[in-house]
Formats: structure tokens, sequence, C-alpha cells
């Protein structure tokens, strides 16, 4: 039973995904109710994988020769992560209904979702460091043919492929991991792997670890590969929510806190993993402040809370990162899918061109306020305790200068919290323009994940018990609800970490007076406008790389006398170098 | 100096090999790269042979020969009848002239 289960809950959305592209484009009403049906099902099965957790796996197909086995593991960490995945790609489906009713090739749009959801799915549950590295592929092209769904509008185009090729670093760190792996154990099983590290000389060891950083880092758009998510914008907005926000990006930190066990020992990389995530945090909070463009604030401060969960995984706190990851995937792809409404009412992505949208769409205004109520880890919302959970992990294990720039970085995410809301929903109006109303669909996304934003920290103790219980190799202590909620309301932590967040807003208000101030920050504001200097780095890597590829294509003469002797000459040398080794 | 089949074999090989490759290195004309390539693929076809020899697998290897050299009749028959028609429509034989093609 638990074999049928998981595999339908990867094959179900890819079967939909077959059925939408089939029924054709001519019938959009028809794609709409068999896309959203599809991924409704493929969700609610999802939650019987919940009955079955262990650690050993339950498929087991040989390949055989150097591909090993295909399994599925559903332990606590990937079953979690596969239910984030299929029901919130569900809710993204069903908010698609109304956001893209009217657009043309909707057959391309939901079956590359559906493919992206049971790949996801995939990627979390597969056992064998092989498979997974080929869902993560399936993942990152899903995510390339999203972004550039509009393939008519150049920026879109350029996101995409810019995306493709950030993500693409990583995937070449993953496989260099997982062939190093597969080298020393002759076994691409995760379980193996992390039981076996004592054998890996340290070297090896240390190259799978740093290859696997930069797989994480990529993909979950950490410095220095953090680019290519604001660009990745340009995706219609329920990608945005589900890819770029609640699923594909946290594979990354799924990534660092599967193997952490197995890299534990490494030295070096804890202090390299605490920061760069802090460095995330941090800089893309100071982004997010800057920034005039509704999504693009919300993909900064996506970055800004993947790089907690990389802190937190940076300083042991394993279970307050996944915790926080199930938190943020909840508000941030109900904030995401809020700001989609606005976008969908208003027809602009300036936030200069909102205001007074409080009155006129109070519904979105309400849930809108309450996901952001959690990005500023403000009572009583789960991303309040899994944040002080993030942070109390960080006091108590890491070192004391990475906590003082995590709280900066928590006043900074207050300041652009309330900036966002306010420029949004409550200040004067810029624009004469109706807003459309919001549909059925939409409202339904959004309720579901409003109260799960205000409600998923009761899961707190379950969550923790199934962690614990699944993952031998972690050392996770299973904890209670009640245990997890007076751990974050007796600490005096949390009470100065809600004072910062608090100061961070009146910065808001007291921005006026603090012209002189403001003035002062002028240099970093161009920083920020160069994103600091990271776009010029891109921007002089793609130069160098266009100018050594013009200098290689001279000698692509295609004469054919010239390649004849390009192919004696290897010989030739191939030849000599037998030779001389042999 | 006692020479054993396979040696000569080999030295056949490796003789028509270094004929067809210096052909092709440095023909201009397209009758001479075609013969060129014949030569080669024949250099190909007696290291078949000399292999089926020496692993006691002399009929696999001269059936399978035998099979190449019909396919390789008709690649050469295709190639020389192009050639007769670019002679035909471009007058030149000489292959850094006929840049008409390149992409």
């Amino acid at each position: 039973m638990a074999e049928l289960i998981i595999i339908l809950t990867i094959l179900i959305p890819w079967f939909g995904g077959l059925v939408v592209w089939a029924v054709g484009d001519q019938h959009p009403n028809l794609q709409h109710r068999l896309a959203a049906g599809f991924s409704v099902l493929g969700g609610i099965i999802s939650l019987f994988l919940l009955m079955y957790i262990q650690d050993v796996p339950v498929v087991r197909v040989d390949i055989g020769g150097v591909f090993g086995s295909f399994t599925l593991v559903p332990d606590g960490l990937g079953v979690y992560l596969a239910i984030i995945a299929a029901v919130i790609g569900s809710l993204a489906v069903i908010f698609s209904n109304n956001y893209m009713k009217g657009e043309a090739q909707l057959g391309r749009y939901y079956s590359l979702m559906l493919l992206f959801i049971g790949a996801m799915v995939g990627l979390v549950l597969s056992g064998s460091l092989l498979f997974m590295f080929v869902f993560w592929e399936i993942t990152a092209f899903c995510s390339y043919a999203l972004i550039s769904f509009h393939n008519d509008d150049p920026k879109a185009v350029y996101g995409g492929i810019k995306a493709l090729i950030m993500t693409q670093i990583g995937g070449v760190g993953l496989l260099l991991g997982a062939l190093a792996a597969y080298a020393y154990l002759g076994s691409y099983q995760i379980n193996d792997f992390i039981a076996n590290t004592a054998e890996f000389p340290t070297g090896v060891l240390a190259v799978i670890a740093f290859g696997f950083l930069v797989a994480a880092a990529a993909k979950s758009a950490q410095v220095p590969f953090h680019t290519w998510l604001p660009d990745a914008m340009e995706a219609p907005t329920p990608i945005s929510a589900l890819i770029h926000a609640a699923t594909m990006v946290n594979a990354g930190v799924y990534l660092l806190a599967r193997f952490f066990p197995a890299f534990e020992p490494v030295s070096g990389w804890t202090i390299a993993v605490m920061t760069v995530g802090l460095l995330s945090a941090l800089m893309a909070a100071i982004l997010a402040a800057g920034t005039y463009d509704l999504k693009r604030t919300l993909a900064y401060s996506t970055i800004s809370q993947l790089g907690y969960m990389v802190y937190a995984i940076g300083v042991s706190g394993i279970y307050a990162s996944q915790f926080h990851l199930l938190s943020h995937s909840v508000f941030k792809a109900l904030l995401f899918l809020g700001a989609g409404a606005v976008i969908h009412a208003v027809g602009t992505r300036n936030m200069r061109e909102m205001g007074a949208l409080g009155k006129s769409m109070r519904f979105v205004a309400i849930v809108f306020v309450i996901g952001t109520l959690a990005l500023a880890g403000l009572p009583v919302t789960n991303g309040f305790f899994s944040k002080e959970l993030v942070l109390e992990a960080g006091l108590n294990h890491g070192a004391a200068w990475a906590y003082a720039g995590m709280l900066i970085g928590v006043a900074i995410t207050g300041y652009y919290s309330i900036r966002m809301v306010r420029l949004v929903f409550f200040n004067p109006a810029n624009s004469s323009k109706q807003p459309h109303p919001t549909g059925l669909a939409m409202r339904i996304s959004l309720a579901v994940l409003a109260v799960g934003t205000l409600l998923t920290w009761l899961l707190a103790g379950p969550f923790s018990r199934m962690l614990a219980g699944s993952l031998p190799y972690h050392r996770l202590e299973p904890e209670s609800t009640l245990d997890v909620v007076l751990e974050v309301l007796t600490n005096p932590t949390t009470w100065i970490t809600v004072l910062v967040v608090l100061f961070g807003i009146s910065l808001w208000f007291l921005r006026g007076r603090l012209a002189g101030l403001i003035h002062a920050l002028q240099p970093l504001n161009r920083l920020t406008n160069q994103d600091f200097g990271f776009e010029w780095l891109n921007r002089q890597i793609i130069r160098i790389t266009n100018r050594v590829a013009t200098t290689l294509r001279k000698t692509q003469t295609g004469q054919l006398n010239w390649n004849v002797f390009g192919i004696v000459g290897a010989l030739v040398i191939l030849l000599i170098l037998i030779v001389w080794i042999g | 100096m006692n020479l054993s089949i396979e040696t000569i074999a080999l030295v056949g090989v490796i003789g028509l090999l270094g004929v067809g490759l210096y052909g092709l290195l440095i023909s201009r004309n397209l009758i001479k790269i075609v013969v060129g390539l014949q030569i080669l693929v024949k250099a190909a076809l007696l290291g078949i042979v000399l292999a089926g020899k020496i692993n006691g697998q002399p009929l696999l290897a001269q059936s399978m020969v035998i099979t190449i050299i019909v396919a390789d009749t008709i690649v050469a028959v295709i190639g020389i009848a192009m050639i007769v028609q670019i002679r035909r429509q471009l007058g030149t034989l000489d292959v850094s002239e006929l840049s008409k093609l390149k992409g």
C-alpha cells in the first residue's frame, strides 16, 4: 500500500500533465478543471504518506550497472516536503484558474506545472543520489520553461535563461558530489553514504560537502548565486509562488539538512554554511527595502528567509531550519498569491502606482497582512515561532557576531514588511483605476493559506516527532508542541527579537525625521541599485565567456583539411601519451 | 625475418590509414577527398578482418566486412553523384571555394 501511494504521488501529477496537454488549447475551461482536479488529487494522496513514515526504502527498482538502484524513502524530511509540494502546488493550480483565465497556451502552462509538482515530490523522496540529481534537473527545467512562459517577452526569456544557467552551476556541484560518493562507496544510496562517511578520505568528503553547498546555494538563490531569483519574477505569479517561494528554492536547504550529519565533521563547512546564510539574509533584506517592484521585493525577502534556514543549518539547528521552511512555504505562498491577486486587479507590479487598495480589496488586504506578520515574525503566526527557533539555535550554538548580524536582518525585515503593506494597501491612492474583483478560486487558495499561516505552528510537536523518529543520523530530540511554545514564549531572546522587529517597523514611520540618516545612507543606496556588485560580476563573466568563445570560434573554419588535421593531431598526441605513460 | 600474416595485415592497416588521412589532409579536390575517405574505410575493414582472425572468429568478421563494403559503396556512389551535380551547378571541385553551404 505504501508503495502504491508513494508512486501515485509522483505519477498522478505527471499523468495529469499529459492529459491536460492532450486535451488541447481549444478547451481552456476543461484544462483549468482537469489541472485543478489532478493536482488536488495528488495533494490528497500525498497526505496519506504521513501514515507510512519510515527510514527504509519502500520502492526499490534495480536499474543495474552504474545506475545503482532507484529507491523511494518516505522519511519525515522527505514526506513533509512532498506534502508541501503537492498541497501548495494544488493551491497554486487552483489560483491559476482565475489568474490565467484568457491566456493562450494553457496546456503548456499546466503540464509544466504538474510535471514540476511530480518532480519535486520525486526529488525529496528519492533515496538515490543519482535519481535525486535527475529530479533536481527536471525541476530546474520546469522552472526555466515557466519563467519564460511569456516567450515573446525578452525580459522573461532573459530571466529564464539566467535561472537555468545559474541553477546548472549548482547541478554540476551536485553531480560532482554524487559521482565522488559513488566512486568511493559503490552505491548511490543516501543512507549508505551518511552511515559510512567515516570511510571517506578527508579531502574527498570536503569536495563532496562543498560541491553540495554550491548546489544548495545556486538552487536556493543564496549569495553569490542569488541574482537569478529577482529576474525569475517575470514568471506568472502562481509560478513564482509555487516554484520560486514555496518549493523548488527549498531544495537547496533540503539538501543541506539531509546531508548535515555527513558533512558536520568537515572542517570549515558549518562556518561556510552559516556565513552564506547570514550574508544572504542581510543583503537580500537590504535589497528588499530598496525596491519598488512588489514581486521583486517578495523575491528578495525569499532569498533573505532562505538565508535564515541556511544559517540555522550552519548552527546545527536542523529542526529549526526545517520548521522555518514549513512556515515560510505557507506564508510566502500566501504573500505571492496575494500579490498575484493585487497585480491581477490593478495590472501593474510597481508599488508606487498602488495604494488605498485596503478598501477596495478588503479580503486580499487581510490575508496579505497576516502573511506579512508571519514574514516579520510577529505573534501569533507560524513565522513568529519558527523564526524564534532559528535565532535561538543561532544564539546557543553559533557565533555571537553572526547572531548580531541576523538581528539586524530581523529589523530590516520588519522595515520592508511594513513598507510593502503601506505602499500597496494603505497609502493614499496613486491611481484612479478601479481594481478588478478577486475571483472565487483565488479566494479559496488565499483563505486556505491564510488559515495555514495562522495555525501551522500547532504542528510543531508532531513535526518534531516525525523528523526525530525517521532520521536516525540527525540525533534530533522529539518535543511536544507545548514544549516548543513554552520554550519560545519564556525565552528572553524572543522578546528581544520582537522588540527589534518593532524597532524596524517604527523606522518606517520615523523615516521623515530620519532624513539626515537616510541622506547618510545614499552610498548604500547606490550600492543596492547595482545589487552589491553581483550583477556587475555576472555581466563580467558573460563578457569574458563571450570573448573567449569569439576567440575560439576562429579554430572552427569549417575546412575539411583543417578538421582532419585536428583529428590526426589529437590521435598523435594520445599515442605519444600512451607510449610515454605506459 | 619471419613475418606472420598478422604483422603484414597490421602494417597494411596502418599504411592505408596513413594514406587515407594524408589524402584528406592535403587534397582540395572533392574526388580526391572521396578517394581518401574510401582508402580510410578500407583500412578500417582490413582492421576488422584482422581482429576477427586474431579472435578466432574470421567468418563473423568477414561477413560484417562484406556488409560494410555494400553500405560503403552506396556512400561513395551518392558522394560521387553529388560531386557531379556540384561540378555542373557551381563549376568547381575545389572545397575551399564551395562556401555556399556554410551555415
